[in-house]
C-alpha cells in the first residue's frame, strides 16, 4: 500500500472508532450537562451493552462468523439487537440513577462520584464472574462486501457503523432540540431552578438523560462487537478513557462538541496506532486530556470551564 | 475501680500492641503471618491515601502509581535487572556498599545492591517527587476533574512499566529482588521478619499521620478540603499545601512499595493498576475518610476479607454443596468475587454511612438552636479585649499614611462592569463603611482587595504596598483579613479549629517540625491555642462553651461571630467585615456593633459593608455609597443619609420627583 | 371584600435557624397590582420562592384561589395559574427567544390556546417577535426582561409573581416594563411584584406591603405609602434601638 493508501485506511479506521467514541461521549455529556457528575459506570455500561448484544445475537442462532444474512433478515436481526441492547442498558442506567444517585443528589463532595465508581466496579465484576475472563467471539452476520478506495479497503461493517451512528446522533439531536422533554433537558442543564419554576419535573428529566445516555452506551457496545468481532470484560476502560477525552476535548456538556471530539479522538487513535503502536497511544490520548484541562478547560466548543469557580 | 475512657483506650491499645508483638510465636502459621504482613502494607497505603483524600480532600484515583514507583525503585536498584558496564567511577559507590562489581562471563558489570533500609527513605523521596509532578497539573481543577487526571497518571505508570522492558522486565516482572539484610542476616522467605518490619512501618506512619493531623499542617489541609477559597483568604497557601499533601501521600505509598516488593521479591505491572487504586480507596471509605484509626481498620478488614473470610466461606459452601449434592455450590469460589464486594462496599458506604466505620469528626452533643439563643444581649463591646492587646501600630500607620488606598479600581466580569473607577481611602485606625443597594459592587470591592477576583485596572495599596496581583494568602499575611457575606466557615471543623486556622499564617512550623514536635512547635501551638481561646472568649458565653463543637451545628448568629473571631485570629491590621450583622435581630445587631466599636477603640482599622444605616452611623467615620459599580456619594454618615443621590439609588428615581420635599 | 386570589396567613419560613419570614400576612385581590417593598435581605425573594413552592414554610398557610397550596408541587402550581418572572430574568441563555416562550407554556398542551397566547405576546412585545430565533443570552437586559414577562404570560396565568423587574435596567426600559405591567393587569392578570425601586412601583401599584428583616412593617394603598415618611427608614435599614435588657 502506498502512503496515501495507508492514510486513507487509517482515516477509515479512525472514523469508525470515532463514531463509536462519539456515541459514548454523547451519552456521557448528556448526564454531565445536567448533573455536573462524572458517571464512571457509563463506560462499563458500554461493555455490558456489548455482552447483551452478544447474547441477543446468539438467541438468533448466530455465532462465530459462519452465518451470513442478507436483506430483511439482516435488517431485522440488527434492529432487534440494537433495540434490546439499548433498552437494557437504558434500564440499567435509570436503575443506577434512581437507587444509587438520587439519594445523594443534595450531598456535597465526592460522594456521588465515588458511588459511580462503585457501580462501575460492580458491573465490571458481575460480567467477569458470569461470563469469564476470556474474550468472546462476536458474531458477524454481515456479508463480506468491501469497497476499494485506491489501495485501501472499506468494509460493509464500517459503512453500517457510520450509518447507524449518524442516525443515532441525528435522532438524539432532534430529540434534544425539538421535543418537549428534550427542551426541558436543555433548560434544566442551563438553569435547574428556573426550569423547575416553569413546571419542569427535574427528576423525570434527569431520568431521561440517564436513559438516553445509557442507551447510547449500549449502542456503542454493540458497534464495538460488530467492528472488532470480539468482546471482553475489559473493553470499558480503554474506550472510556478515549470517550472521556473526546467529551472534554469537544467541550464537556456540549452535544455537538462530544460528536466532534469523538471523531477527532478516533482519528488520533487510528493514526497513532499506525505510527507509534497501541501501547503508547494511551499515553498520547491521556496527554491530550491533561493538556485540554490545563490549557483550555472549556474545550473546543464548550462554554463552561470545569474549574473551581 | 473505675477506669476513665482515655485510660481505657490506652490500655486497649497496649493490649493490642502486645498481642501483635507475640502473634507470630503464638500462632506459628507462615501463611497467616504473611497475611498480616500484607495487612500492614494495606494499612500504610490506606494511611497515605487518607492524607490526600481524607485530610486534604483531593480525590486521587491513581494512587497505586506511587506504590509502583517505590516498588520498582527498590526492585531496580537491588536486583540484576539493570546492569551497566563497570568503570572506575563506580568505585566510590562500591565502597559505600551501594553497588558491587560482578562478572557473568563477559565485561565487568555493576550490580546495584541498595540496602532495603536505605531504599525506604530514598523511595519515599522519589515517590514524593512524583507526587508533586502528578499533582501540579491538577491544582486548579475541580474535584471530579482532579480525579480523572490522577486516574490517568495512575494508568500511565503501569503502561510505562509494562513497556520499558529493559528497566522493568515488562509483564514478566522483576525478579531476583534482594531480600532485606539486617546485620548480615538475610530475611529470606520466612514471613516473620517482614511481619515485624510491616508492623514497625504501620506504627511509624500512624504516628506521622496523627502528628500531622493535629498540627498546623493538618488544619491547613482540612481547611482546603472544606472550603479552599476561605482557606486561601485565611492565609493558607493552596499550591504549597496541596502539593505537600500529594507528596506526603506519595511518600507513604513509595515506602510501602519497597516493603511489598522486598517481601514478594518480584514486581509486575499488574500489581499497580486501577483495581489496586480502587481497593485502597475502598479501605479509606470503609474506615472513614480523614480518620487515621479508621483507615487502618478498613485495611485490616479488607485483608481479613480476602485472606480469611472469603476462602473460609468458599470451603463452607463447598461442604454445603457436597451435603446438598449441588454441583454449582461445590465449584463456587468466593475469593474471585472480592472486587465485586469492593464495589458493593463503596456504594453501600456512600448511601448509608458516608462517615465510615470510625468517623473522623466525633463531637460532643450539640445544643439545639433554641438553647443557643437563650444568652442575653451583652452591651458595651467585647469582654476582656485587654487580653488581646492593642493592635500593633506599624510604622506606616504611625507616620500618618492611609491604611488602604484604592485608586481607579475597575473590575469587569465578561461584559458586566462590576466596579468602575472606584476610589476609596481608609485612614489608619479609622472605620469606613461601604453601602449601596443590591448588586452595587460592594462584595466585589472586597473580593478585589483580598485578591479573590482580578481587577482590570487601578491600584490597591495597603500601607503603601501594592496588593493587586497578589494571591489571597499573601494579602492575608500582610495584615488584611475579611469575613464573608454568605459565611464561609469550615463546616466539619470545630469552632476552635476554625479560629485556629486564622493563626495559620502567623505560625512557622513545617511538616517535619510538626512530626518531630520540638519544643518550638509545642510553644507555638500552645500560644496559638491560648490566643484563639482568648478571642473566642471575647464573645462571652456565646462561643466559649461551644469551642469544641462543629460549626455546622451553630446558630446563624453564632456562625457570624465565629467568622469574625477567625478573622481576628489572623492578627490583622485591616479588618474587612462583609455584612457582619446580616440575619441578626436588632438586639444581636446592636451587640455586635458595639463589639466592633470596641475593636476600633483598640486601634484596629476597619472597612465595613453594611446595609443597616443605623449600624453605619454608630460605627463609621466615613461612608461611601456605591451604585452600579460607581461611587455616587461620600462623606460623613449624617450627610450621606440626607443625600438626594443616595435616596434615589435606594428608593428609585421617581421617588424623588413624585414625593414632596417633606423627606 | 374583593375576591381574594392569594393569601399568606401567619407564614414563618426558616433557612436553617435563620428566621427569614416572621408571621407574614398578605392579601391580594383578583385584578390588583400589589407590590412588596423593602431593602436588602428583607425577605422579598423568599416570599416569591414560597409562592412558587421552591421553599416551604415552617408554619402558616399559603392560599391560592381558595385552596391551600402548601403541599403542592411547583409544576402543579404553574398548572393552576401562577407564573413567575424571575429575578435577573434567568432566561435559558442558550435557547432561543421562541424556545424560552415555549418553556413558559411547558405545562400546557400545544394547540389553539397556545397559538393565541403566542400572538398576544408578540403583540405586546414587537421586538420579541423580531428576535424570536436569537439566543436569549445575547439579548440586552431590557429585551430579556420583555422575554421573561412574555414567558410568564405563556402559562396563561391568573397571577404573575415578578421578582425585581426593574433591576439592572436603564430608565427607558424601566418605563417600558412598567407600562407593560399596567397593560397586562388591565387585561385581567393579577400582579404581585417584589421591587426595590419604591418610586416606580408605587406609581403603578394599587396596594403595597413593606418588609423589613422578614416582618411586614407597613402596608396600605399606594397613595398612603407614597405619603408616609416611615418608608424611608424601613428601606435604609434604620432599626429601632431595643429597650435596655435586664
Amino acid at each position: 500500500m502506498t502512503p496515501a493508501d495507508v492514510f486513507v485506511q487509517q482515516a477509515i479506521n479512525g472514523l469508525s472508532l470515532g463514531a463509536m467514541y462519539a456515541l459514548l461521549a454523547l451519552g456521557f455529556t448528556l448526564v454531565y450537562g445536567i448533573l455536573e457528575l462524572i458517571n464512571f459506570s457509563h463506560f462499563n455500561l458500554f461493555m455490558v451493552g456489548s455482552f447483551i448484544a452478544l447474547g441477543t445475537l446468539q438467541q438468533f442462532g448466530l455465532s462465530g462468523q459462519d452465518t451470513i444474512l442478507l436483506g430483511l433478515p439482516l435488517a431485522g436481526v440488527l434492529l432487534a439487537a440494537f433495540a434490546v441492547t439499548m433498552l437494557a442498558t437504558g434500564a440499567i442506567g435509570v436503575g443506577i440513577e434512581r437507587f444509587l444517585l438520587r439519594p445523594l443528589r443534595d450531598v456535597k463532595g465526592p460522594a456521588a462520584m465515588i458511588t459511580t465508581i462503585g457501580a462501575s466496579t460492580i458491573l465490571f465484576n458481575v460480567v467477569l464472574l458470569t461470563a469469564g475472563a476470556d474474550p468472546k467471539n462476536f458474531p458477524n452476520p454481515l456479508p463480506p462486501l468491501t469497497f476499494a478506495i485506491g489501495g485501501a479497503v472499506l468494509r460493509l461493517r464500517e459503512v453500517l457503523i457510520w450509518v447507524v451512528s449518524v442516525l443515532l446522533m441525528l435522532a438524539l439531536t432532534f430529540f434534544v432540540q425539538r421535543s418537549r422533554l428534550g427542551k426541558a433537558m436543555r433548560a434544566t442543564a442551563q438553569d435547574p431552578e428556573a426550569a423547575r419554576m416553569m413546571g419542569v419535573e427535574v427528576d423525570r428529566v434527569i431520568m431521561t438523560a440517564f436513559f438516553l445516555g445509557s442507551a447510547l452506551a449500549g449502542a456503542g457496545g454493540l458497534i464495538f462487537g460488530l467492528y472488532y468481532n470480539f468482546t471482553s470484560f475489559i473493553i470499558g476502560f480503554n474506550a472510556g478513557l478515549r470517550a472521556f477525552t473526546a467529551a472534554v476535548l469537544g467541550g464537556i456538556g456540549n452535544v455537538p462538541g462530544a460528536m466532534l471530539g469523538g471523531v477527532i479522538i478516533g482519528l488520533v487513535e487510528a493514526f497513532c496506532g499506525q505510527l507509534i503502536g497501541t501501547a503508547w497511544t494511551d499515553v498520547v490520548i491521556f496527554s491530550i486530556l491533561v493538556l485540554v484541562l490545563v490549557v483550555r478547560p472549556a474545550g473546543l466548543l464548550g462554554r463552561v470551564a470545569p474549574n473551581r469557580s | 475501680m473505675l477506669v476513665a475512657p482515655a485510660q481505657r483506650r490506652r490500655l486497649g491499645l497496649l493490649a493490642l500492641v502486645l498481642f501483635l508483638l507475640v502473634f507470630p510465636f503464638v500462632h506459628d502459621n507462615d501463611a497467616d503471618i504473611d497475611s498480616m504482613a500484607n495487612a500492614a502494607a494495606y494499612a500504610t497505603l490506606a494511611l497515605g491515601l487518607n492524607i490526600v483524600v481524607g485530610f486534604a480532600g483531593l480525590l486521587d484515583l491513581g494512587y497505586a502509581a506511587f506504590f509502583a514507583i517505590g516498588a520498582y525503585f527498590y526492585g531496580v536498584f537491588s536486583s540484576f535487572q539493570v546492569m551497566p558496564l563497570w568503570s572506575d567511577g563506580w568505585v566510590s559507590l562500591a565502597v559505600l556498599g551501594l553497588v558491587e562489581k560482578i562478572n557473568q562471563g563477559g565485561p565487568d558489570l555493576v550490580h546495584f545492591t541498595l540496602s532495603f533500609w536505605l531504599a525506604l527513605p530514598c523511595a519515599a523521596l522519589v515517590a514524593a517527587g512524583f507526587g508533586v509532578l502528578f499533582g501540579a497539573p491538577t491544582l486548579r481543577l475541580r474535584g471530579d476533574y482532579l480525579a480523572i487526571v490522577t486516574l490517568g497518571f495512575g494508568e500511565i505508570v503501569p503502561i510505562v512499566a509494562r513497556n520499558a522492558e529493559s528497566v522493568t522486565n515488562g509483564a514478566a516482572g522483576l525478579n531476583g529482588v534482594q531480600a532485606p539484610r539486617l546485620f548480615g542476616w538475610s530475611f529470606g522467605v520466612d514471613a516473620t521478619p517482614y511481619y515485624y518490619v510491616g508492623l514497625a512501618l504501620v506504627a511509624l506512619l500512624i504516628f506521622v499521620s496523627i502528628r500531622l493531623r493535629d498540627s498546623r499542617i493538618g488544619r491547613a489541609w482540612m481547611a482546603i478540603r472544606e472550603d479552599e477559597v476561605a482557606a486561601s483568604a485565611m492565609g493558607v497557601n493552596l499550591v504549597r499545601f496541596k502539593l505537600l499533601a500529594f507528596a506526603t501521600g506519595a511518600a507513604f505509598s513509595g515506602c510501602t512499595g519497597v516493603f511489598y516488593v522486598a517481601k514478594l521479591q518480584t514486581a509486575t505491572p499488574e500489581m499497580f493498576g486501577f483495581p489496586v487504586s480502587t481497593m485502597i480507596l475502598v479501605m479509606v471509605v470503609l474506615g472513614g475518610m480523614g480518620s487515621v484509626w479508621g483507615v487502618v481498620l478498613g485495611a485490616v478488614l479488607l485483608q481479613l476479607l480476602q485472606s480469611w473470610f472469603l476462602p473460609d466461606l468458599t470451603q463452607w459452601t463447598h461442604a454445603l454443596g457436597e451435603w446438598l449434592g449441588n454441583a454449582w455450590l461445590q465449584r463456587v469460589d468466593f475469593a474471585e468475587s472480592v472486587e465485586l464486594i469492593f464495589g458493593i462496599i463503596l456504594v453501600a458506604m456512600m448511601l448509608f454511612r458516608r462517615d465510615g466505620l470510625i468517623p473522623a469528626t466525633r463531637q460532643p452533643p450539640a445544643l439545639s438552636f433554641e438553647a443557643q439563643h437563650v444568652a442575653g444581649v451583652r452591651r458595651g463591646g467585647f469582654v476582656g479585649l485587654e487580653r488581646i492587646g492593642r493592635w500593633e501600630n506599624s510604622d506606616w500607620q504611625k507616620s500618618g499614611g492611609n491604611a488602604l488606598d484604592v485608586r481607579g479600581l475597575t473590575v469587569r466580569f465578561g461584559g458586566l462592569m462590576a466596579l468602575n473607577n472606584v476610589d476609596l481611602s481608609v485612614p489608619a485606625g479609622g472605620v469606613v463603611a461601604v453601602i449601596g443597594p443590591n448588586g452595587s459592587g460592594k462584595s466585589t470591592l472586597f473580593n478585589a482587595i483580598t485578591g479573590l477576583v482580578p481587577a482590570q485596572a487601578g491600584s490597591i495599596r495597603f500601607e503603601g504596598a501594592e496588593l493587586l496581583g497578589l494571591p489571597p494568602h499573601a494579602i492575608l499575611a500582610r495584615g488584611v483579613a475579611r469575613t464573608f457575606q454568605n459565611i464561609r466557615l469550615f463546616p466539619n471543623l470545630t469552632v476552635l479549629e476554625n479560629v485556629l486556622i486564622g493563626r495559620h499564617a502567623r505560625l512557622a512550623t513545617s511538616a517535619i517540625g510538626a512530626v518531630l514536635r520540638l519544643p518550638f512547635t509545642r510553644r507555638e501551638e500552645a500560644a496559638a491555642t491560648t490566643r484563639a481561646l482568648d478571642i473566642i472568649a471575647l464573645f462571652g458565653n456565646r462561643l466559649a462553651p461551644r469551642a469544641n463543637q462543629t460549626v455546622s451545628g451553630l446558630s446563624y448568629a453564632n456562625r457570624r461571630r465565629v467568622e469574625v473571631a477567625r478573622a481576628l485570629a489572623t492578627s490583622p491590621r485591616l479588618l474587612l467585615l462583609d455584612e457582619p450583622t446580616a440575619g441578626m435581630n436588632p438586639a444581636e445587631t446592636l451587640e455586635l456593633a458595639e463589639q466592633i466599636k470596641s475593636l476600633h477603640a483598640q486601634g484596629l482599622t476597619i472597612l465595613l459593608i453594611e446595609h443597616k444605616l443605623d449600624v453605619v452611623t454608630r460605627l463609621a467615620d466615613h461612608v461611601m455609597v456605591l451604585d452600579h459599580g460607581e461611587c455616587i456619594a461620600e462623606g460623613r454618615p449624617e450627610e450621606v443619609r440626607r443625600d438626594e443621590a443616595v435616596l434615589s439609588a435606594y428608593l428609585g428615581r421617581a421617588a424623588r420627583e413624585a414625593v414632596p420635599r417633606r423627606w | 371584600m374583593a375576591d381574594t386570589i392569594l393569601e399568606f396567613q401567619a407564614v414563618n419560613t426558616y433557612y436553617g435557624d435563620l428566621h427569614v419570614l416572621k408571621d407574614v400576612h398578605y392579601t391580594i385581590a383578583r385584578g390588583e397590582i400589589v407590590c412588596l417593598l423593602g431593602g436588602n435581605a428583607s425577605g422579598k425573594s423568599t416570599t416569591m420562592k414560597t409562592i412558587m413552592g421552591v421553599v416551604r414554610p415552617a408554619s402558616g398557610r399559603v392560599i391560592f384561589d381558595g385552596a391551600d397550596i402548601g403541599g403542592i408541587s411547583t409544576a402543579e402550581r404553574v398548572r393552576r395559574g401562577i407564573a413567575p418572572v424571575l429575578e435577573a430574568r434567568r432566561l435559558f441563555p442558550r435557547m432561543t427567544v421562541h424556545e424560552n416562550l415555549e418553556m413558559g407554556a411547558y405545562t400546557r398542551p400545544r394547540g389553539a390556546a397556545f397559538a393565541q397566547d403566542l400572538e398576544r405576546v408578540h403583540a405586546l412585545f414587537p421586538r420579541v417577535l423580531e428576535r424570536r430565533h436569537q439566543l436569549a443570552g445575547t439579548l440586552s437586559g431590557g429585551e430579556q426582561q420583555m422575554v421573561a414577562i412574555g414567558r410568564a404570560l405563556m402559562a396563561r396565568p391568573r397571577l404573575i409573581c415578578m421578582d425585581e423587574p426593574s433591576m439592572g435596567l436603564s430608565p427607558l426600559y424601566v418605563e417600558q416594563v412598567f407600562d407593560i405591567i399596567r397593560q397586562i393587569n388591565a387585561q385581567g392578570t393579577t400582579i404581585f411584584m417584589v421591587e426595590q425601586n419604591a418610586g416606580m412601583a408605587l406609581s403603578i401599584a394599587h396596594r403595597a406591603y413593606v418588609l423589613q428583616t422578614g416582618q411586614v412593617v407597613l402596608s396600605g394603598t399606594a397613595k398612603q405609602l407614597r405619603e408616609n415618611p416611615a418608608i424611608r427608614e424601613a428601606y435604609l435599614g434604620e432599626m429601632q434601638v431595643p429597650p435596655p435588657n435586664e
